[in-house]
Order: structure tokens, then C-alpha cells, then sequence
């Protein structure tokens, strides 16, 4: 999968995970920068995204993430 | 009650419902206390939006985390400052392992199962919450294989004897349920149940996608001990409870028996007469001529269900929603404690739309999967049982029966008459007082004093024949025994005799009882040669049934305050009333 089909789902994630319509998500993007992003949201986040692009993350991909580039990077690279 | 499973128990949708949430006037309450050795922030909009779901306003508070031992033995803690109604203790089995590991020593189920007690005491000690204690899912690593089980010390093995215990103490106290999380997990599978990223990422109790069941089961203990039970089961005949149609095939013809084409029927039928044996009142509701439909319930021997198992039996051309009702009103309970099985997808959606508050379950196509899919809907959860519960499908039989009777009767006294009544009236002995007692202290209604006599005191009163004489009645008809149902006491000591004390059941109202007795009372007088026999009644809040009791006897009031009246009655002027109940002769 490339980018630009992991973008507009992950969008749409991240607008119902921490509940804001407005939500776009860029590689720049850390947790800071988003209200209400925790430990606790972040579970449901990595939920969300394995469901949705039926892929499996380990602990070490997700503890190695430091942006939501990151993300879409390691999202691409494993969903088919 | 099963909560309503009006859409599917996925977790994103219920954290996306939960956000909407507006309490509703028209709900009930709830407080929940949670406290978790795992994270229990993931359980609140879970448990908030199915509580909604289910017309309950849920204030839910969560203890630190971590913290259930603190937050317990604390009597000055936030938990016991929030006043819950209900404390659940959602213990999880990766912090049981991490103690485990931990622990120096071979004593590591006693600390556990000494641990539980001493939390379970200190709640009870700081509060009249209702306590919900989680058990343990098995875990899925074994150090010894298959051997594990041999092994007392193994954490397979000392899972699964903690969860024993936990058991066996929940049955020791009526304040303790226990919410079965090792069932949930292990038929959802256990393999998918931990998931042990999310242990490490922030504590989750379980995987995300299994939330949501433990959160419903949880809803749906709270819900029963809050008094939403399911009461009755109505069940269609036809292709529901045997294969086949009895008006065509007859009531040998249809499919029924332990082995064959039969056999998932059979098997339905058994549970739910297991069903029936724990309380459960059983009604059939059937589209058939009476006849036919009874035929198979009393001639077909493979049959496990027999006539005498079902309390109220419809079977007529009728729509079902209006058999229904009247199913209802036989039993006096409510629409939402009734669930409706029948196979026929058009009846089902009649019911749903017509009659909103029975519980109408999808069945599935094969019969060999009815017992699976009811169970997978868990519509029978409870916080009680008991011995009566056992015993109410009896006495609701005879209560239907007698209704029955009653529809085909046109005059009130033609309906009396056929049921034969039978009564007897004693003086207190000493077989009978625990329940003269009882009765005592539980007549609101028909009650003239409200004097509660406790055992002893009725003994007293007993022996006392100088003074009184204290009198209980038994009454029967042909549809069974009501037992002792009414209590008179006279005091005899003074030239006129004095009703002290009057009640009666309200399951015997209207029958002429109360008449039968006044006529036995008036006789008493007349023998003793009394002039004057005189009562009082004294209101309370729920009395207010028996204020004219006297003045329909022929007693005129003498007195009359804030207090109660006085009357009295010259037995010589009585007039005793038309009363269809016989005397028994006592056995004894």
C-alpha cells in the first residue's frame, strides 16, 4: 500500500479516535499536538489501525514511532 | 434482565456512543465503583453507553490504579466517599501472574484467596454496596504442560483453584456476585483474549475487541440486581419446541425424542425445563385448536415438557400479541420480563412491533443451535435464588387456573361456589407459629391493628386461654392449598369481647373469608354469652383497604380520631352473609 491510500483512512481514524471532525493527520505530527492523546488513546489508535488495514504491529514498531510519518510509513510498508 | 442487544457490542461504536450521552430524566440510577489492577478507563464509556442502552443513568467511579486494597481498607477513601451502589473488583490475570512470579515462598493461593476475603470484609464493613468480583481467565502459559494440572503450585493450577474459591466465598455471602470473565474468555477463546501488546502499551485488560462482552456482562448482573429478571418464557409450539406440525402430523407424528430428527428438540425442551425447575414460569403461546396442541404435551411419551410444566396454556387463532397480553395479565408480571421464542420470523416481528417490551430473540434456522443462541444472549442472569423460586411455577399454575375458571363464569357467586373452598380454623399452636409470625409482620393492606406480634409473643398469647383467644385460618379450593392466610385475635377476658387484632393475606381477598370468620366470631360471642363485641381500626399508610371492614358486619362506630375508630357490635343483631367456604375437618 502506498500513501496515498493509507492517508484518507488513517484520516478518518484519527477523527474518531481522539473525536474531532477537523482532525488531518501530517507527517510532522506528534502526540502533543493532538488533544486527548495518551497512553490510553494511543491502545485504541493501534486497535483501529489494525482493523483497518488487517495488519498486525509488534511492541517494538509501535514503542519506535516518534511521528504519524512514521506511522504512515510503517503502515504502507506492512498493509498489502 | 439481558440487555437489550439493540446494535452490535463493538467496541469503537460504543466509545463513539458514549460521547453523545445525556443522562435522561426518565432513566433510573446508578452508581458504579470500578477498581482494576488493569487500566478501567477503557470500561467507562463501554459501561456508560450500555447502561444507557438499557434506560440507566450510570455514574461510574474509578479507583486509581492499582489501588483495590487501599481504596478498600481506606474507610476515608474517594470509593467509599462516591456511595456506590455497586463496586466491581476487576481483577485480571496478568496482574495475578506479575504476583505470582513475584512471590517468594509456596503459599501464593493462600495469600491470593486471603487477600480476596480480606477486601470483600473490608467493603462490606464500609458499605452496602453490592460487591461484583471478577474471576481469573486461565492463563495460557504453562510451565509443565499438560502436567501443570498436577501440579497444585503451577499458576494453570493455581488459576483455576482461586477461581474456586472465589466461588465458594461468593456463595458464603449474599452481598457477592461473582462476574464469570474466565466463561467470557474462554468461549471467546482465550488465545485471542489476552493480548499482551496491550498489557504492555497501557494495561488493557484484555484485548479491545473483547471489552465490550465483560462490560455487558457486568451491565447485565447490575441490571438483574436492580430487579430487571426475566420471569417467564412463552414458547410457540410447531418447529419450536418439536419438529413438525401437530395438526398434520399428529401427536405421535411429530419430531420429538432423544434420538434422530428429534433430538435437538428434545434437547431445547430439556433446558428449558431446567429452566423452568429454577423459577423460570413457562406459557405457550401457540396458533393450533386447544386440543391439538395439548395432545403431544399428554400422549407423546418422548415429550419432556408435560402439560403440569406450563403455567398458562394459549392456543387459539388469535394474533399473538393479544395472547400475549392476556398471558400477562394471567401472571401479573410485565411485558419486559417475558421473552418469546417461536421459529416464525413473521410472529417475531408481530411481537417486536405490537408488544415493544418483550424480549423477542432471532432464532436460528437449526434447531440443534436454539439452547446455543439463547445462551449466547444470557436472558436468564440473576443475583438470587432460591427455594421459593423453585416452587413459583406451582403457584403461579394455580393462580392461572382459578383466572381460567373465573373468565368462563358469568356471576361472581356461581365462580365461588365451583371452587370449592375448604377452610380451617384453629387456635394457635405451635406447629403453626413461624408462620402466624410471618404473616404478622408482613400484612400491610388487610390489616386492621398493624400490631406485630413476634413469635414469642404469639406463644404467650397461646397459652394464655383466660385472656385469649387467638385464632388462624388455613384455606384450600381445588386448584391447591393457599395455606395459612388469615389471623384473628380475641381478647376474652371482659364481659364484651374485643377483635385485638384482624388481618388476612391479599392473595385470598374477595373469597368471603373474612366473612366465613366474623361468623365464626359472632357464634364464639353468643356461646359466651357476651352482649357486646367490640373493634378497632387503626390507619397507616397502607391500610386504608379495611376502614369500613366493621361497618360492613353491621358494627356501628362509636368513636372516631386521628387515631382510629372504635365499634361494637350487639352479636345478637348479626346477620350472617352468603359464603361459599366449607368447613375441613381437622386431620390431626
Amino acid at each position: 500500500m502506498n500513501r496515498d491510500t493509507v492517508i484518507p483512512p488513517l484520516n478518518a481514524i484519527f477523527q474518531d479516535v481522539f473525536d474531532d471532525p477537523s482532525l488531518e493527520v501530517s507527517d510532522d505530527m506528534t502526540a502533543p499536538d493532538v488533544e486527548g492523546w495518551d497512553s490510553l488513546s494511543h491502545v485504541n489508535l493501534i486497535v483501529a489501525v489494525e482493523k483497518e488495514f488487517k495488519i498486525r504491529l509488534t511492541t517494538a514498531e509501535v514503542r519506535g514511532l516518534s511521528n504519524v510519518g512514521d506511522f504512515i510509513a510503517l503502515i504502507s510498508r506492512k498493509a498489502t | 434482565m439481558i440487555a437489550q442487544k439493540t446494535a452490535s457490542l463493538d467496541y469503537g461504536r460504543l466509545v463513539r456512543e458514549s460521547r453523545k450521552l445525556r443522562p435522561d430524566g426518565a432513566h433510573q440510577n446508578i452508581r458504579v465503583a470500578i477498581l482494576s489492577d488493569a487500566a478501567s478507563q477503557q470500561f467507562v464509556p463501554l459501561l456508560k453507553t450500555l447502561f444507557h442502552e438499557n434506560c440507566v443513568n450510570a455514574e461510574i467511579y474509578e479507583g486509581a490504579f492499582d489501588a483495590i486494597e487501599l481504596e478498600a481498607l481506606n474507610p476515608a477513601s474517594g470509593l467509599y466517599e462516591f456511595l456506590p451502589g455497586v463496586i466491581v473488583l476487576a481483577n485480571c490475570t496478568q496482574a495475578l501472574r506479575s504476583r505470582y512470579y513475584e512471590h517468594k515462598g509456596d503459599d501464593f493461593l493462600e495469600t491470593a484467596s486471603q487477600r480476596v476475603q480480606r477486601i470483600w470484609d473490608a467493603l462490606q464493613r464500609h458499605s452496602s454496596a453490592r460487591v461484583i468480583q471478577c474471576n481469573y481467565p486461565l492463563p495460557y502459559e504453562r510451565q509443565f504442560g499438560n502436567y501443570d494440572l498436577k501440579v497444585p503450585q503451577s499458576l494453570y493450577s493455581v488459576t483455576a483453584e482461586l477461581n474456586s474459591r472465589i466461588a465458594l466465598y461468593a456463595r458464603q455471602r449474599s452481598n457477592a456476585l461473582v462476574c464469570d470473565v474466565e466463561a467470557i474468555a474462554s468461549y471467546l477463546g482465550r488465545k485471542h483474549w489476552f493480548d499482551e501488546r496491550l498489557w504492555a502499551f497501557s494495561k488493557a485488560f484484555c484485548h479491545l475487541d473483547h471489552l465490550p462482552y465483560l462490560a455487558q456482562s457486568l451491565v447485565e448482573m447490575v441490571l438483574s440486581s436492580m430487579g430487571r429478571v426475566v420471569k417467564c418464557v412463552i414458547l410457540d409450539l410447531d418447529n419450536t419446541l418439536w419438529g413438525g406440525v401437530v395438526g398434520d402430523d399428529g401427536p405421535l407424528g411429530i419430531a420429538i425424542g432423544p434420538h434422530g430428527d428429534g433430538e435437538a428438540f428434545y434437547h431445547f425442551q430439556q433446558y428449558i425445563l431446567s429452566l423452568k425447575k429454577r423459577g423460570i414460569l413457562l406459557a405457550v403461546c401457540s396458533k393450533n385448536n386447544r386440543e391439538t396442541a395439548i395432545q403431544p404435551f399428554l400422549e407423546n411419551p418422548d415429550m419432556v415438557l408435560k402439560y403440569e410444566d406450563i403455567t398458562v396454556f394459549v392456543a387459539n387463532w388469535e394474533n399473538k400479541a393479544g395472547n400475549i397480553r392476556a398471558i400477562r395479565d394471567t401472571l401479573e408480571i410485565g411485558l419486559d420480563s417475558m421473552v418469546f421464542l417461536d421459529d416464525n420470523p413473521f410472529e417475531r416481528n408481530l411481537v417486536r412491533e405490537l408488544l415493544p417490551g418483550v424480549i423477542v430473540p432471532e432464532l436460528p434456522e437449526d434447531p440443534a443451535d436454539y439452547v446455543r443462541a439463547i445462551c449466547e444472549l444470557n436472558l436468564f442472569e440473576t443475583s438470587s435464588f432460591s427455594l421459593e423460586d423453585t416452587a413459583r411455577s406451582e403457584l403461579y399454575r394455580q393462580e392461572a387456573g382459578r383466572r381460567e375458571l373465573q373468565t368462563s363464569f358469568t356471576s361472581i357467586d356461581e365462580y365461588l361456589q365451583s371452587l370449592e373452598m375448604k377452610i380451617e380454623v384453629a387456635r394457635f399452636d405451635p406447629a403453626a407459629v413461624p408462620r402466624i409470625a410471618q404473616l404478622i409482620q408482613r400484612s400491610n393492606q388487610f390489616n386492621l391493628t398493624t400490631h406485630r406480634y413476634n413469635e414469642a409473643e404469639c406463644e404467650t398469647m397461646m397459652r394464655d386461654e383466660a385472656n385469649y383467644l387467638p385464632l388462624y385460618a388455613r384455606l384450600s379450593d381445588r386448584f391447591g392449598d393457599h395455606g395459612l392466610i388469615s389471623v384473628v385475635i380475641l381478647n376474652v377476658s371482659a364481659a364484651e369481647m374485643e377483635i385485638r387484632d384482624w388481618l388476612m393475606s391479599c392473595r385470598v381477598l374477595a373469597r368471603g373469608v373474612e366473612q366465613y370468620l366474623m361468623t365464626r366470631v359472632v357464634a364464639v360471642a353468643l356461646e359466651k354469652g357476651v352482649s357486646r363485641i367490640s373493634g378497632h381500626y387503626i390507619p397507616t399508610a397502607k391500610n386504608a383497604m379495611v376502614k369500613d371492614f366493621f361497618a360492613q358486619f353491621g358494627f356501628e362506630k362509636v368513636l372516631e380520631t386521628d387515631g382510629g375508630s372504635r365499634w361494637h357490635l350487639d352479636p345478637t343483631a348479626y346477620r350472617p352473609p352468603t359464603i361459599y367456604i366449607t368447613e375441613k375437618q381437622r386431620t390431626s
